[in-house]
C-alpha cells in the first residue's frame, strides 16, 4: 500500500494518490490507484483509474479479471473501462480472450448505455513466433461509435532479430485507422530498429464525432532508431524519421547522449536535441538532465529545457523551462521531495510553480 | 617538462578521468577470492556449512568463524564480511532469497554437489554476479509450458513486486517509450506477468492525474512523453502527429485543461486562433486544412455539442457545403446515428 500526497502552487492544488496491491494467495490478487485532488477552493475532484480484482488459475490456464482497468490486447487500442475479461491458453500455444464492459466516464461520471465488446484469438509458437486476430465493437446511447477488425504479429526468426506489428480497420467508416511495424536487431553494442507507423486521426475519434466524417489526411511515418551502448556507462539514442502528412513530407531527429556517473546508476547526466519539420510545424529543442544521489537518503535533481518555433505566432520567441528537485527517502517507507520548475510557455511569459510530493509505503508481512 | 610533455601528460590524466567516469575502469573494490579457494581444491560446502538447509532461513554466507578454521591467525580483528566481498553480490542474494523459490538442497543432490555448474562465474577473478542468471536456469529446465501459460510461479514468488528489469530473457531497449505499444501488441499478458495494472492506468487511464513524469517529477530519469516542460511544445508535437495524442487521451482531456488555461470556446476567450482563420476562402481557408490534416485536435474544443458550430455552416446550402469528403461512405443509420443526423434527421 503505498499512498503519495502531491501540493502544487497551481491547480490541482492538492493531490492525493493511493495504490495497493495485495496477493496473499497465488491465484488472487487485487490493485487500485485512486487520486483526489482540489483544483479550486471550493472544488474537489478525483478518480479511480485502477480498482481490479484477478482470479488465475494456478498453472496459468486461465484468469478473469474483473472491475475497473486498461484493457488492451492484440490491435484493440488501450481502453479503460468497468467490466470483465477473461484470458484462456492451450498448452500448445493457442490464446482465447475476451471482453465486456463499459468505457469509463471520467470522474465518476455515469452513462445508461455505453458498452463494448471485443475478443482476440492467438496462436504462440514458442517465444519466437505470435499471430494474434481481435475484433472489438463499441456502442454509445446513439448507436453504434466504432468497430474495428485488427491483426498483430511477434516473430523473432533470429536470435537477433525482433519483428513485431499491429494493425486495425475500422468497419465503420471503412479505412485503416492504424497500423505499426518495428524490426530490430542487435548487432553487438549497436541495436537499430526501423520503424512505420500509419495513423488515420478522424478514425481514431469517436465515430459520432462529426470531424470523423469530415475526412483526413493520415500521418504515415518511417523512421529508423539507433542505440549505441558507447561505454559501460554511456549510451547514445538517435532517432531519424521522415513523415508524410496529407501530402505535406518532412521528418524529425533526435540525438541523446545518457551518462551514468557509477556503477549502480545513482547519478546520471543527458543531453537531448531535437529537431522537427514537417508542414508548417518547424521547431527545435534541447534538454539537459543532471541527477546525483547524495547521500543514502538525499537525491538532487535539475533538469534544463529550451524549444524555439520557427515561427512563434506571437507567442514568444523561445520557451525555457527549468526544475530542480531535491528527494529524501527513510528507511522506514516514507519518502518526500520537493521542487520549484520555472518557464516560459506559449501561454504566459513566466511562470513558477512549486512542487511537494509526500509519500509513504505500507507493507503489510 | 618541455610543452609537448604537459600536453602529453594532461591529455593521459584526461584519459584517465574519463575511463573512470564512463565506466571503462571499475571502481576499486575487495571482491571476495573465490576463484583463489576454487583453485585450491577446496569444495564450496567447507564455507558455504549451512547450504544444505532450509532456504528460508539466513542466507547461506560463511561467518568469520566459518574463515578462521583454516585462516588461523587472521590479519585483522575485524568481521572478515567487512572487507572480503562486495555489498552487491551480498545484495542479490537478498534479493534471491525473498523473491524466489528456490531450494538449494534438491539442488545440490541432482548436481552431485558441483555448485559450479550454475555458479560458473566463480572461476572468473572479477565476477560482476555470483547468482546465476535466469538463462543458467533454462540450461536444465525448459519451462517450455509455463512460458506458454505465463506460469512463473514456480520460481517467483510474485513478479509484480520484485520489480527488478529482467536481464537476460527480456530487454526494453531503444526508444522503448515509442516502441512498447507495438512490441507489447502480441504479448500483453506476458507484460501482465511483471506490470501491474497500474503501469498502464497512470499513462492511459482516462485521468491522468497520477502520471509518473508529474508524480515523480524528482526522477529525472523517467523520461516518458511529457516531462512537466511538455507543455510549452505540445501543441506543435499534437499538431505533427495527428492521433497520437488520442492513443492515451479523450477529448475531454484537452477541453479540461484548455478549458482551464482558458483557451477554450466560452471561457475568457483567448482563441488560438490567428486572425483570418475562418476564411471563407474556396477549401475554407486555414481552418478547413488544419481540420482535415489535425480533426483530433479541433475536436478537443468543438467536440460533442460544439460540433453544432460546425454543422452551422457545413451543410447541404449552407457555406461550408457538403462536409463529406470524396468517396465517403458509413455504415451508420444516417436519420439515426450521430453525427449523421445532425443534417439527415429530417429525410
Amino acid at each position: 500500500m503505498r499512498a503519495d500526497a502531491l501540493a502544487e502552487a497551481r491547480s490541482p492544488a492538492g493531490l492525493v494518490v493511493l495504490e495497493g496491491q495485495a496477493r496473499e494467495v497465488p491465484w488472487f490478487d487485487a490493485e487500485a490507484l485512486v487520486w483526489t485532488g482540489a483544483t479550486h477552493p471550493d472544488r474537489v475532484t478525483g478518480d479511480v483509474l485502477v480498482l481490479a480484482l484477478r482470479l488465475r488459475e494456478p498453472h496459468g490456464f486461465a484468469e478473469v479479471r474483473g472491475g475497473r482497468f486498461v484493457f488492451t490486447t492484440g490491435a484493440i487500442r488501450p481502453t479503460a473501462i468497468d467490466g470483465v475479461s477473461a484470458i484462456g491458453r492451450m498448452p500448445w500455444g493457442l490464446t482465447v480472450e475476451a471482453v465486456g464492459g463499459a468505457p469509463v466516464i471520467p470522474r465518476f461520471g455515469t452513462s445508461v448505455y455505453d458498452w463494448m465488446a471485443g475478443g482476440r484469438v492467438a496462436q504462440h509458437v514458442g517465444s519466437r513466433f505470435t499471430l494474434g486476430a481481435s475484433y472489438v465493437r463499441e456502442h454509445a446511447p446513439e448507436g453504434l461509435t466504432n468497430e474495428e477488425v485488427g491483426a498483430d504479429m511477434a516473430l523473432v526468426p533470429l536470435t537477433w532479430l525482433d519483428l513485431a506489428g499491429r494493425g486495425a480497420y475500422d468497419l465503420s467508416s471503412p479505412g485503416i485507422a492504424d497500423a505499426h511495424g518495428s524490426a530490430a536487431a542487435r548487432l553487438g553494442l549497436v541495436r537499430v530498429e526501423l520503424f512505420g507507423t500509419h495513423r488515420s486521426p478522424s478514425r481514431l475519434l469517436p465515430a459520432t464525432s462529426l470531424f470523423s466524417v469530415l475526412g483526413d489526411f493520415p500521418s504515415d511515418i518511417l523512421g529508423t532508431t539507433v542505440r549505441w551502448d558507447a561505454a559501460p556507462r554511456l549510451d547514445v539514442l538517435a532517432t531519424a524519421a521522415g513523415q508524410d502528412r496529407g501530402g505535406d513530407f518532412g521528418g524529425y531527429g533526435s540525438l541523446r547522449a545518457t551518462l551514468r556517473l557509477d556503477d549502480d546508476a545513482n547519478g546520471t547526466f543527458a543531453l537531448e536535441g531535437r529537431r522537427q519539420d514537417v508542414a508548417d510545424i518547424h521547431w527545435t529543442g534541447i534538454r539537459a538532465i543532471a541527477a546525483e544521489r547524495m547521500s543514502l537518503h538525499f537525491r538532487a535533481s535539475t533538469e534544463l529545457e529550451v524549444a524555439w518555433a520557427d515561427d512563434p505566432r506571437g507567442r514568444g520567441a523561445a520557451w525555457p523551462w527549468g526544475l530542480v528537485s531535491l528527494g529524501w527517502r527513510s528507511g522506514s517507507g516514507w519518502e518526500a521531495a520537493a521542487g520549484m520548475e520555472a518557464g516560459s510557455t506559449p501561454l504566459r511569459r513566466f511562470e513558477l510553480d512549486g512542487l511537494l510530493r509526500l509519500s509513504r509505503t505500507l507493507e503489510v508481512p | 617538462m618541455n610543452g609537448r610533455g604537459s600536453i602529453l601528460l594532461v591529455l593521459s590524466l584526461l584519459v584517465a578521468a574519463c575511463a573512470g567516469v564512463l565506466g571503462t575502469r571499475g571502481k576499486p573494490t575487495h571482491p571476495f577470492e573465490h576463484r583463489a579457494h576454487v583453485n585450491k581444491g577446496i569444495n564450496c560446502v567447507e564455507c558455504h556449512t549451512s547450504i544444505g538447509n532450509d532456504d528460508r532461513g539466513e542466507l547461506h554466507l560463511p561467518t568469520s568463524a566459518d574463515c578462521v578454521r583454516c585462516h588461523q591467525k587472521p590479519h585483522d580483528a575485524r568481521t572478515c564480511a567487512d572487507c572480503h566481498g562486495e555489498s552487491h553480490v551480498r545484495l542479490g542474494a537478498e534479493m534471491a532469497r525473498k523473491h524466489l523459490r528456490f531450494d538449494h538442497g534438491t539442488h545440490l543432490r541432482s548436481t552431485h554437489g558441483d555448485c559450479v555448474r550454475c555458479h560458473a562465474d566463480v572461476g572468473l577473478e572479477r565476477p560482476e554476479v555470483l547468482r546465476p542468471k535466469m538463462a543458467t536456469c533454462f540450461g536444465c529446465h525448459q519451462h517450455e509450458n509455463q512460458w506458454t501459460l505465463r506460469d512463473c510461479d514456480g520460481c517467483h514468488v510474485d513478479l509484480a513486486a520484485e520489480d527488478t528489469a529482467p536481464a537476460s530473457h527480456l530487454v526494453h531497449d531503444g526508444d522503448w517509450m515509442r516502441e512498447h505499444g507495438v512490441r507489447a501488441a502480441s504479448l500483453r499478458d506476458l507484460c501482465a506477468s511483471c506490470h501491474s495494472e497500474r503501469s498502464c492506468a497512470a499513462c492511459h487511464g482516462r485521468t491522468v492525474a497520477a502520471l509518473p513524469s508529474r508524480l515523480a517529477f524528482d526522477d529525472v530519469k523517467i523520461a516518458g512523453l511529457h516531462r512537466p516542460g511538455f507543455r510549452s511544445h505540445h501543441a506543435e508535437e499534437a499538431r505533427a502527429e495527428p492521433g497520437l495524442c488520442t492513443t492515451c487521451h479523450t477529448e475531454q482531456s484537452c477541453i479540461d485543461c484548455h478549458t482551464r488555461s482558458a483557451v477554450a470556446p466560452g471561457t475568457a476567450t483567448r482563441s488560438p486562433h490567428p486572425p483570418g482563420f475562418l476564411s471563407a476562402s474556396r477549401g475554407g481557408g486555414q481552418h478547413g486544412i488544419q481540420a482535415r490534416l489535425d480533426p483530433v485536435s479541433c475536436a478537443g474544443c468543438h467536440g460533442g455539442a460544439g460540433e453544432q458550430l460546425c454543422v452551422g455552416c457545413h451543410r447541404v446550402g449552407g457555406p461550408g457545403g457538403n462536409p463529406h469528403g470524396p468517396g465517403f461512405s458509413s455504415r451508420r443509420d444516417k436519420s439515426r446515428d450521430l453525427p449523421c443526423r445532425l443534417c439527415h434527421g429530417g429525410t
